[in-house]
């Protein structure tokens, strides 16, 4: 039975794409996606790292009873990752469900929640007991603050949180003290790496406390020109300040890429349509390509598309193929292992059939 | 000299990475410069991580309280989870919420250079909501009940004292 649900809900993982990817939203042309995520603990439980068995079952037990219970959570799953195979944990890492060090944990009772729309994801047992996380498309941090605000609330109906006056929300790792607040937004930063800026940018703005990551994160390479910037302040600041004051950043940068942007449509245009159709060709023929040079040239056409040099595929298409080529979706897809030659094979299939689609549905 | 990656083979590449006047030079064997190489050509973000920067304020905090004679925090374990402060300065972790009771002396500066600041001024938890109001409402009733013993009026002395106790019964629970 237990199984049965496992199987049935990543089948629909597979099938289903998260809100966050769909292209709308805000300034959706340079940010992909804004995420908040809160660290929260139970108290009187140690942390996830010095907790032992039955202290994680604890807190996996109450996670159900909370998803199950509130209306909420109506259209929220629970799913035990020690079930999982590390195919599919790194599965829904590449979905942005869970963080890499989730998947890679070795302690038991490690969960995560997820709603239908992949708006929401709560990783149980993961650095602190409850790390609940909520990702909409485009510039959208004030109203990701409603929504989690509310559900943090619903949480706190059943769990004591670990709460100090002085400090703020308990967690793991200092770093995270205080609010446990981490917000933070995808940004899709073509025009600055092309003028060699970018690098200035993000130097001026890891100065004053903010801080750059990967695609997936926390000490991961930077992917496709996209930078996620999020703040490292999470103490002596209310939330509302936090998330305020990252938007401003975040503002700051995407003029600067406008105005590259501007330039570089009047100073170079045939060479950047030259670039841009490039990359077409070889994502729209190629028979081998890596997961790399995948995200290389769908930069590329997103930049296109962005500008108005092509037309098709949409943004939310390319969203979706940055994540469907990755090797562990694309493994899950075709319902089995496959080598790197192999996945680079099915990978070349996989974008030559979105393309082609997207493109005869423009001619009809 | 064997390759800075792998240090099992001899490196007979080297690779030099030049970032504005920097040159950072690596010596690596022929399997590990494919590999790196890859990574290389893919773009550089500032080198920042917070767990080093951690480690490092956890050192300068150390040897300030050994000047100032405060005892060192070595010998220091938490009482709940019995974390000692030099686990905690190795992971940057701690283990439960009874560490920053515990190591609070530590603890206070540390945030202080992490965040400018070591005060909560966000958030407070539905549930705490409550118990932080309920402890304002006692010292508020203990005020009261001083003052009406004083004018010799003890049925409301009395009805005070019985919420009082009510309210602390909550709060124990």
């Amino acid at each position: 039975m237990q199984n049965n649900r496992k199987e049935t809900l990543l089948q629909n993982l597979k099938k289903s794409t998260a809100e966050w990817t769909s292209g709308q939203g805000s300034l959706s042309d340079i940010v992909i996606s804004s995420r908040i995520r809160l660290a929260r603990n139970m108290e009187g439980i140690p942390f996830p790292s010095r907790a032992d068995k039955a202290e994680l079952k604890n807190i996996f037990e109450l996670s159900k009873q909370v998803v199950d219970k509130s209306s909420l959570f109506r259209d929220s799953n629970l799913l035990l990752l020690d079930e999982l195979s590390s195919l599919e944990n790194q599965f829904l890492v590449e979905k942005h469900l869970i963080s890499i060090y989730h998947a890679r944990e070795k302690h038991l009772y490690r969960g995560c929640v997820f709603n239908q729309k992949e708006t929401l994801s709560i990783m149980i047992n993961e650095e602190d007991h409850f790390r609940i996380q909520y990702l909409l498309s485009g510039l959208q941090l004030n109203k990701i603050w409603e929504f989690i605000n509310q559900i943090d609330d619903e949480i706190g109906k059943k769990v004591t949180y670990a709460f100090s006056e002085k400090e703020g929300y308990l967690t793991s790792c200092p770093t995270n003290v205080g609010t446990g607040l981490r917000a933070s937004v995808m940004l899709h930063l073509p025009a600055l790496v092309m003028v060699n800026r970018v690098n200035d940018v993000l130097k001026a703005i890891s100065k004053i406390g903010y801080v750059v990551r990967g695609f997936y994160g926390e000490g991961t390479e930077v992917m496709g020109n996209l930078f996620q910037v999020s703040n490292q302040i999470t103490l002596g600041l209310s939330e509302e300040e936090i998330i305020d004051n990252l938007e401003k950043v975040n503002q700051q940068i995407i003029s600067q890429e406008q105005k590259m942007r501007k330039n570089l449509l009047s100073e170079s245009k045939s060479q950047l349509e030259d670039q841009v159709w490039r990359a077409y060709g070889i994502l729209s023929n190629a028979r081998i390509i890596s997961s790399a040079e995948t995200m290389k040239l769908l930069s590329k056409l997103r930049f296109g598309v962005e500008l108005g040099i092509i037309s098709y595929p949409g943004l939310g298409t390319i969203n979706k193929l940055m994540l469907l080529i990755q090797p562990a979706y694309l493994q899950i897809l075709s319902g089995k292992e496959l080598s790197p030659y192999d996945r680079d094979l099915q990978r070349a299939i996989l974008i030559r059939n979105k393309i082609t689609y997207s493109r005869e549905r423009m001619c009809i | 000299m064997l390759c800075q990656i792998c240090k099992k083979k001899e490196a007979t590449i080297t690779i030099a990475k030049v970032v504005g006047e920097q040159k950072t030079e690596f010596h690596l064997c022929k399997d590990c410069a494919a590999v790196f190489s890859d990574k290389i050509s893919i773009f550089p973000l500032p080198q920042f991580n917070i767990n080093d920067l951690l480690a490092g304020l956890l050192k300068a905090i150390d040897l300030y309280n050994k000047e100032e004679g405060i005892v060192p925090a070595k010998e220091i374990k938490c009482k709940n989870c019995g974390l000692t402060y030099e686990e905690f300065k190795q992971s940057g972790k701690l283990g439960c919420s009874v560490c920053y009771h515990d190591f609070r002396d530590q603890l206070t500066p540390l945030l202080r250079r992490l965040y400018g600041s070591s005060e909560h001024i966000g958030k407070i938890p539905r549930r705490a909501r409550g118990k932080l109001n309920k402890i304002k409402k006692i010292k508020q009733l203990r005020k009261e009940l001083r003052e009406v013993v004083i004018k010799e009026e003890y049925e409301k002395a009395a009805k005070i004292r019985d919420e009082i106790l009510k309210l602390e019964g909550v709060l124990k629970k």
